[in-house]
């Protein structure tokens, strides 16, 4: 493939560059592989780039170097046995993995989760959005050559890993979040480390600030980088950042409300740079309205069950089978065969740290899936590397698979 | 919204736990989908399949294969799903990876999962699976270990078609 022929000077991202430094051996593109191994790819990202000098002329990812068929794996289990492997997708962000799958079977049952249980609910997608933003700060701040900010963020982290581990036992998969209501109340000593996390929050993220927003090496490597338009975030279904990053307000949350978000009063962040730094300005400002709504929710955290009152669907509490004969057969019917859909099939997204969560599920009216299918933002937003890298320079690719944000376990599931 | 789609091409309408859908003919799916992104649905949320072999439905579905494709109009904050049935044996539909661009990984994923063919796409190919791997592994018929296993709780319907070695 020969170089396209074109005037000597050339304009890449706002920078005049002479064509004679761009041209390759003899103009002919340089094929690199990128990864899967590679430490600035997220996991196990492969990208096939045509490099023209050090402007990026074509690229290309390659995916499925984490499938583990978890689509496939859930048809072989019951609706309620499923729950562990909607963790394990999107593994920076379970609850939230949960969440979705748990609405829809919620949904095609026709039940509601109690009042208790939906805070809960707000309360653990708000403190994983938290976790999965620190992660992302720390790792492509690191790539970008800022130390300390991973350092800062996996700190927080550590926190929100105590919290899951004191509501669910579990630190990263916690399935917590279960069809007709939650796995277990929440402790006294949860709510007091909670407590103590959304005080202390606020500060952490000025620290992080501090490191980023206005440090000029930050800045000259993600402003102006990795431009998508906003035209270009919808014809590509961008979510999440990528989409609120072009200028779009859209946030399932506010736009399409689950679990109560519309009781509480925050403000989606929206920023108009589309470039890295705008991705990045709106992962903060987002950081900062979790902790708005995790206060909220906990200040209005109300009394009563966390689980819904159907023994068709959940089994009976452990005291009750000593002394009912019917709590028995419940327990007897729902842990040999579980409980079966009726026939049909829904849709339910919810926003999580990368973008819209989607959980399709059809039912043949039986106790297992028939499809199970997650419309993994990750997947989707990996799409658009090709959009985002195209013209720019190859020190450049790392900023946008950075801000694109994906979860390697999310695109292949 | 139906009034705007040719109405010989709807073959069914309804609603299940506050999902729009509508269902048409496989020929008819890239003037649907042009018509709809026309009235606003412009985000292609995502399009999979759901293979119905050896259901155990009372309303038998019309084909094997069922290609559900879901839209969203942002502005007015509505979503609407079309279906598509397709035959077992051979089964194909036109790419609207022109129409939406975000259609593009999802057409090779079904491809991958279900061998559905897309006429059109300039890219068929495997995206999960290795580019080596011989059949299809969503389909109902493919064993979940690779396999057979002997003595498994649906066995007739899930081991009936160990994949060719």
């Amino acid at each position: 493939m020969s170089a396209p022929a074109g005037p000597m000077t050339e304009h890449v991202q706002g920078m005049t560059i002479q064509r004679s430094r761009l041209q390759g051996r003899d103009g002919d593109l340089l094929t690199v592989n990128f990864g899967p191994q590679h430490p600035s790819t997220h996991g196990v990202l492969r990208l096939i780039v045509d490099l023209e000098g050090e402007v990026i002329r074509g690229l290309k990812p390659v995916i499925g170097y984490l499938h583990t068929g978890i689509e496939k794996q859930m048809e072989a289990l019951r609706w309620q046995q499923a729950v562990v492997l909607t963790d394990r997708h999107d593994y920076l962000s379970p609850p939230i993995n949960n969440l979705a799958y748990a609405l829809a079977v919620e949904k095609l049952l026709g039940v509601e989760a109690p009042p208790r249980a939906q805070v809960l609910r707000v309360i653990m997608s708000e403190l994983t959005r938290l976790s999965s933003h620190v992660v992302w700060l720390g790792t492509s701040s690191l790539e970008l050559g800022a130390m300390s900010a991973f350092m800062y963020g996996f700190r927080e982290r550590e926190k929100v890993m105590d919290l899951n581990e004191e509501i669910s036992g579990f630190r990263m998969h916690t399935s917590y979040i279960r069809p007709g209501g939650v796995f277990a109340d929440a402790t006294p000593r949860f709510l007091e480390m909670l407590d103590a996390f959304i005080r202390e929050m606020p500060r952490n993220v000025d620290e992080y600030e501090n490191l980023l927003t206005r440090n000029p090496i930050w800045i000259a490597r993600t402003k102006d980088i990795g431009h998508l338009t906003p035209e270009d975030a919808i014809r590509l279904a961008a979510s999440g950042p990528m989409l609120r990053g072009s200028g779009i307000n859209w946030d399932l949350r506010k736009d399409r409300p689950y679990s109560g978000y519309e009781k509480y009063d925050w403000e989606v962040a929206v920023e108009n740079g589309c470039d890295c730094y705008a991705r990045y300005l709106v992962r903060i400002r987002e950081m900062r309205e979790s902790v708005k709504i995790l206060r909220q929710a906990l200040d209005s955290l109300p009394p009563g069950p966390v689980n819904i009152d159907d023994r068709k669907i959940l089994p009976p509490p452990r005291e009750e089978l000593e002394t009912s004969m019917e709590a028995v057969i419940h327990h007897f019917k729902l842990a040999t065969e579980g409980y079966s859909l009726p026939p049909g099939d829904v849709y339910v997204a919810v926003e999580s740290g990368r973008g819209e969560n989607g959980c399709y599920i059809v039912s043949d009216g039986t106790h297992k899936p028939r499809r199970a299918k997650f419309r993994s933002a990750s997947f989707v937003n990996i799409q658009a590397l090709e959009q985002l890298a195209l013209g720019s320079m190859v020190a450049d690719l790392i900023a946008v698979i950075g801000t694109a944000d994906a979860v390697l376990g999310d695109v292949d599931r | 919204m139906s009034q705007q789609i040719p109405p010989a091409a709807v073959l069914a309408e309804g609603m299940i736990a506050g999902d729009h859908w509508i269902q048409v003919q496989p020929e008819q799916i890239r003037a649907t989908l042009s018509r709809l992104q026309a009235e606003g649905f412009t985000y292609f949320l995502f399009l999979t399949c759901v293979d119905h072999l050896a259901t155990p439905l009372l309303q038998q579905p019309p084909q094997r294969f069922e290609l559900v494709y879901q839209l969203r109009d942002l502005k007015q904050r509505r979503e609407i799903r079309v279906r598509v049935f397709l035959p077992e044996e051979r089964p194909e539909i036109a790419s609207v990876q022109d129409i939406f661009a975000a259609a593009n990984w999802d057409e090779r994923e079904t491809w991958d999962m279900f061998g559905i063919e897309f006429e059109g796409h300039p890219n068929l190919e495997r995206i999960l699976m290795p580019e080596d791997w011989i059949g299809h592994p969503l389909r109902r018929d493919f064993p979940v270990g690779g396999e057979p296993v002997d003595f498994s709780e649906d066995h007739e319907t899930w081991q009936t078609a160990p994949p060719q070695a």
